[in-house]
C-alpha cells in the first residue's frame, strides 16, 4: 500500500504507526481465525501470569497431593503423574514455562533476524553477500540437530544450572539462547527483501541527501517501515519456538525443576505412560501445545495477510 | 547456461558442507576442559604421563590452526570420525553404520506415504476450494502441522499397542525372539514398523497438504488456466494437464526445505518407539554426553539434508527451464 506520504517522500511513522496498530488489531478481530487464535492465547496468557491463583503452588515430589498415576477423578480432574503430582497443577504451571521460553526465544530470534535483514538489505555489497550466505546456511541446515549439540556444550560452558535469571533456571535460559541463534534465518530473509525495496524509495534517498548516516536511516526510516512485518513474523516465530522448546525438552534437555509442557511429555514417556494406558499424563500438556501452536499460527497468518505487503490483496 | 546452473548449485552445496565441518570442529574445541581430559573421561587416576601420551597421540600438542584443523579435515574426508566414548572400542563410523538403515527405512517409507497422500489431499482441497472437504482438510492439516510428531506417536501407541494390542510397543524386532525363517523375521519387522511409520506419515501429511493446496490455488488463478477454461476443456483435464504439473514445481523445493524440520521429528519419533535409528542414537549420545557420536550424527544428518536439497534443486532445474540460469 503506497500512501500519499510515501509518494511525497516523507517517512510515514510516529502517529500513523499508532493509529495503524489499533486499526490492524480491529481488522484482526474481524477475521475468524484471528479472533479464535487471540481468544485461545488470552486464556493461556492469563493462566501463565498467575498459575498459583488457579491451581496453587507448583507441586513437587514432596508436596504431591495424590498417589501414583491416579486416573482423573473429582479431586484430581486430570489425574496424577508417577510421583502423585496433580496433572492440572503441572499443566497450568507448564503454560508459564513454555510461554516464557517461547517469548524470550522469539525476542532473540526476531531481533537477530531483523538486524541482519536490515543491515544486509540496506548496506548491500559484500556484506550483504556474506550475511546472506550465512543465512542460507542456517536455512538449509537441520537447525534442530545443531541445537541438540549446542545445548549441552553451552550448558557446560555456563556451568551451574541452578542460577536463575528473571526467575528462569539457567538450563532453560540456555535453551532460549540456542533457539534464538539457530532460528533467525527465515526472519532475516523476509526483512531483507522488504528493506531492499524500501532502500529505493524517495524518503530514504531524501534522508541520504540531507546527510543522514546509514545507522540513522536504518533506525529511523527503515525500521519503522518494516516493523509491521517484524510483528507478523514474530507471531509465527513464536509458534516455532514453542515447538522447538518442546522437542528439546522431549529429548531430555529441559529442566525437571521448572517443567514446561515438553518436559512433562518427556517425563510421561520416560515413565512409560503410553504403555501403562495413562493417557491423562500426556494428553493435557500435549493438547495445550497443539492449541498454543495452532493459535499462534492462526493469528500469525491472519496478521501476515493484513500486514505483509506481498500478500496483501491476494485471495 | 545449463553447466553454470549445475556448477553454482554444486559449489553452494560444497560451501555449506564445509561450514558444517567447520562448526563441528569449532564446537568440540569450545567445550570446557582440555580435549585430552574429555577424551580420557571415565579413566580413573589419570597421570601426567598418560595425559602427555594422549596429547601426542591425538596431535593435541600441535597448534589448533592450521595443524589440528588440517588433520581433522583429512580424517573426516577419510570417514574417520573418532571413537565413541560410550561404545568402547567402536569407531563413530561403525556406530553410525549400524544405526543408519533403520532410519532410512522408516523415513524413506514415511516420506513416500506422506508425499503421496499429502499431495493428493492438497491438490483435491485446493481444486475444490471453499467446499466442505476443503474446510475439513485444511483444518486437519493445520492441526497436524501444529502437533509435535512424538505426541502423535504416543497417542497411536496408547490406542493400537497398549489398548488394542494390535502392534508391539517398542523396538525393531522382538527382543530375544528366534525366527524359523526369513519370512517370520520380516513379519515381525513389519509389525514393529507399522506404528512409527504411520506416525511419521501423519506428521508430514499436514505440511505437504498445506503447501500443495496453496500451490494449486495459485496455479488455478493463472491466465493459462482461464484460457484452457475458455477453450472449453473439462475441469478434470485442466487440473491434470495444466494445473498439477505447474503446481508440483514449488512443492518440490518446499519439501526439500522442510527436510531440516523433518529431521527434528525423526529424532523424537524414534525415541517414542525406541526405534534403533540415528534419532535414538543421538538422544543416547546426548544423555551420556558422547560428543564424538553426537558430532557424527550432526555431520551425517547435515550433509544428507544439504545433498537432498541439492538433488531437489537439480530436479527443479531440470523441470523448469526458467531457473536454469
Amino acid at each position: 500500500m503506497t500512501t500519499a506520504a510515501q509518494l511525497q517522500g516523507t517517512a510515514p511513522r510516529g502517529v500513523r504507526g499508532a493509529v495503524g496498530a489499533t486499526a490492524t488489531f480491529r481488522r484482526l478481530l474481524a477475521k475468524p481465525d484471528g479472533l479464535i487464535g487471540l481468544l485461545i492465547l488470552a486464556v493461556f496468557v492469563i493462566l501463565s501470569i498467575a498459575p498459583q491463583l488457579f491451581v496453587g503452588q507448583l507441586q513437587t515430589a514432596v508436596t504431591a497431593t495424590g498417589h501414583r498415576l491416579e486416573p482423573p477423578s473429582a479431586v484430581h480432574i486430570l489425574g496424577t503423574d508417577e510421583l502423585g503430582r496433580d496433572m492440572l497443577n503441572q499443566t497450568v504451571h507448564g503454560a508459564r514455562v513454555s510461554l516464557a521460553i517461547g517469548l524470550l526465544a522469539t525476542i532473540i530470534t526476531v531481533a537477530i533476524g531483523a538486524v541482519i535483514g536490515i543491515v544486509a538489505g540496506y548496506v548491500g555489497g559484500w556484506l550483504d553477500s556474506l550475511l546472506m550466505r550465512i543465512t542460507d546456511f542456517f536455512l538449509v541446515l537441520p537447525t534442530f540437530v545443531l541445537a541438540l549439540i549446542l545445548t549441552p556444550i553451552i550448558q557446560s560452558l555456563v556451568g551451574s544450572t541452578a542460577t536463575e535469571v528473571f526467575g528462569i533456571r539457567m538450563t532453560l535460559i540456555v535453551i532460549v539462547i540456542v533457539i534464538g541463534i539457530t532460528s533467525w534465518s527465515a526472519t532475516a530473509r523476509i526483512i531483507r527483501s522488504q528493506t531492499l525495496s524500501l532502500r529505493e524509495r524517495a524518503f530514504v534517498d531524501r534522508a541520504r541527501v540531507i546527510g543522514a548516516g546509514g545507522g540513522h536511516i536504518m533506525r529511523r526510516h527503515v525500521l519503522p517501515n518494516v516493523i509491521n512485518l517484524i510483528v507478523a513474523n514474530a507471531v509465527l516465530t513464536f509458534a516455532g519456538a514453542v515447538l522447538t522448546e518442546t522437542f528439546l525438552s522431549f529429548v531430555g534437555l529441559g529442566d525437571p525443576f521448572q517443567p514446561s509442557w515438553g518436559q512433562l511429555l518427556e517425563a510421561a514417556r520416560a515413565s512409560g505412560a503410553p504403555g501403562l494406558g495413562a493417557w491423562w499424563y500426556f494428553l493435557p500438556p500435549g493438547i495445550c501445545i497443539v492449541l498454543v501452536v495452532l493459535a499462534f499460527t492462526m493469528v500469525g497468518s491472519a496478521l501476515d495477510d493484513l500486514l505483509n505487503p506481498k500478500r496483501r490483496g491476494r485471495r | 547456461m545449463r553447466l553454470r546452473y549445475l556448477s553454482r548449485r554444486l559449489g553452494s552445496a560444497l560451501v555449506t558442507i564445509a561450514f558444517i565441518a567447520l562448526i563441528n570442529f569449532v564446537l568440540f574445541r569450545a567445550m570446557p576442559g582440555s580435549p585430552e581430559r574429555v577424551i580420557l573421561r571415565g579413566t580413573p587416576n589419570v597421570t601426567t604421563a598418560q595425559l602427555e601420551a594422549a596429547r601426542l597421540r591425538w596431535g593435541l600438542n600441535k597448534p589448533v590452526f592450521p595443524d589440528q584443523f588440517v588433520a581433522y579435515v583429512g580424517a573426516t574426508l577419510r570417514g574417520d570420525l573418532g571413537y565413541s566414548f560410550i561404545a568402547r572400542g567402536q569407531t563413530v563410523t561403525e556406530v553410525l553404520a549400524q544405526r543408519i538403515w533403520p532410519t532410512v527405512i522408516l523415513f524413506g517409507l514415511g516420506e513416500i506415504v506422506a508425499i503421496a497422500i499429502g499431495l493428493v489431499l492438497g491438490a483435491y482441497t485446493g481444486w475444490r476450494r471453499g467446499g466442505f472437504v476443503d474446510y475439513l482438510g485444511n483444518g486437519i492439516s493445520l492441526v497436524l502441522y501444529s502437533t509435535p510428531y512424538f505426541l502423535i506417536g504416543m497417542i497411536l501407541l496408547l490406542i493400537f499397542a497398549t489398548t488394542l494390542h494390535w502392534f508391539p510397543t517398542f523396538g525393531m524386532l522382538t527382543t530375544g525372539a528366534q525366527y524359523p525363517g526369513l519370512f517370520e523375521r520380516a513379519q515381525d519387522f513389519v509389525a514393529h514398523l507399522v506404528l512409527p511409520l504411520t506416525t511419521v506419515a501423519i506428521g508430514l501429511i499436514g505440511q505437504y497438504a498445506i503447501v500443495m493446496r496453496s500451490s494449486i490455488v495459485e496455479t488455478l488463478s493463472e491466465d493459462y488456466v482461464t484460457t484452457a477454461r475458455g477453450m472449453g476443456l473439462r475441469e478434470g483435464r485442466i487440473l491434470r494437464r495444466h494445473a498439477l504439473p505447474n503446481a508440483l514445481l514449488p512443492t518440490v523445493s518446499l519439501i526439500a526445505i522442510n527436510l531440516g524440520y523433518v529431521v527434528a521429528g525423526a529424532i523424537t519419533v524414534e525415541v517414542v518407539f525406541n526405534w534403533p535409528g540415528l534419532g535414538t542414537l543421538a538422544v543416547q549420545a546426548l544423555t551420556s554426553r558422547d560428543y564424538p557420536v553426537l558430532q557424527g550424527v550432526f555431520l551425517l544428518l547435515g550433509v544428507s539434508v544439504v545433498l537432498a536439497n541439492l538433488v531437489a534443486d537439480l530436479i527443479y532445474g531440470a523441470l523448469d527451464p526458467r531457473v536454469r540460469t
